[in-house]
């Protein structure tokens, strides 16, 4: 987990150091919630505008990372709410294990074509799920996923564990993971 | 870690090439006057099943035949407006994602959710309820003035028809999405319980 640190004294200054430290990550995440470049530029722009205005309240009383993926996922789970029909089209993490995954190995050996596998992955599950899944391969370990998105640490090793399950049998059989 | 070989889903992931937007101060200002901007559209939104029950209502009443149909739209008005109360009250106290940082995701995606399906009830009750009644107040009007013609009721049926069928079609559609909801929100629950 990611140490508090002493914060800096303005909201303009957290802000730019958030967007310096994290503004690859942001991106990323705004891609897991958003498949159109257009809209994603704009959920990007929300995320970082309510992040902007977070700072007002920031006290460091979690680290400038967790604080920054809590806003950045909240303003995502809005955008993802605000879209209709939404829960009809999203699967969990459990049935996403059922699900068929419909792509020939030859494909799934191009990096770009993976790249795409996983992000459209990423965008059928439900938000708390695409929360775990996108916190974990942003490299964070189970205790900050679960500080993120409230979660018991063994909850989010568990839905890791289906992760990772899910990931291994779509990337392994294209012959591209070995994990 | 086989997770960290190239052609790993997370090198894969946090590898991939996206622009950064450049957000400069003066861009983050524009940014809220375009929020804020949207807000007001969204609000004026709002209130336009209200203006639609008002009008109705208001032309029932100074139009209309008197007794329990000038009756029928004084409560669609009344209705109306009340609604407008009842429905802006608990908009404005709702956490933006910006005032949350101290709450968890799970916590987030629960109020966000059970917001959603109050607006839903509260949309139904003082929006959807009183253009109901103001535009059903509407129809016998206008089947009396046809009748009182010696015009043929077939004449306003197709009406009533389409009346009927977008009433059935919202509250089904609502209905769904409400079930949704609940489901969505008991799935959170287990997810809690759990930990």
């Amino acid at each position: 987990m990611e140490a508090i640190t002493t914060v800096p004294a303005s909201q303009e200054d957290l802000y730019r150091d958030a967007a310096e430290k994290y503004g690859a990550s942001l991106e990323r995440l705004a891609a897991a919630y958003e498949a159109d470049p257009e809209k994603r530029r704009d959920l990007s722009q929300d995320i970082h505008f309510q992040l902007w205005r977070s700072f007002q309240r920031y006290n460091a009383r979690c680290s400038l990372r967790t604080w920054v993926y809590r806003v950045a996922h909240h303003v995502a789970v809005s955008y993802v709410m605000r879209q209709s029909r939404v829960f009809s089209t999203l699967v969990s993490l459990e049935e996403l294990e059922m699900l068929p995954d419909g792509v020939d190995g030859q494909l799934a050996a191009n990096r770009r074509m993976n790249l795409q596998r996983l992000s459209a992955l990423i965008q059928k599950l439900k938000p708390l799920d695409r929360q775990v899944i996108v916190c974990y391969l942003e490299d964070m370990d189970a205790a900050s996923i679960a500080e993120i998105t409230g979660l018991s640490p063994a909850n989010v090793a568990m839905r890791i564990h289906r992760i990772k399950n899910v990931l291994a049998k779509r990337f392994h059989e294209g012959g591209s993971y070995g994990g | 870690m086989a997770d960290e070989l190239p052609g790993s889903p997370k090198t894969i992931w946090q590898d991939q090439t996206l622009e950064v937007p450049a957000m400069t101060m003066e861009r983050l200002r524009q940014k809220a006057r375009e929020v804020h901007a949207k807000t007001r559209r969204e609000l004026f939104g709002n209130t336009a099943a209200a203006l639609i029950a008002v009008a109705i209502s208001g032309f029932g009443i100074l139009r209309g035949p008197g007794g329990w149909l000038r009756l029928a739209f004084v409560l669609a008005l009344a209705w109306a407006l009340a609604g407008q109360f009842f429905l802006h009250r608990g908009m404005w106290s709702v956490p933006s994602p910006a005032d949350a940082g101290l709450t968890t995701g799970l916590e987030f995606y629960r109020l966000e959710i059970k917001r959603r399906r109050n607006l839903f009830g509260r949309v139904l009750r003082w929006s959807f309820g009183p253009v109901v009644l103001s535009i059903g107040a509407l129809i016998l009007v206008l089947t009396g003035f046809a009748q009182s013609r010696g015009i043929s009721i077939t004449a306003v049926l197709p009406f009533c028809i389409a009346f009927a069928v977008w009433i059935i079609a919202a509250l089904v559609l609502r209905a769904r999405a409400w079930r949704e909801l609940r489901r969505e929100l008991e799935e959170l629950d287990t997810a809690g319980r759990a930990g």
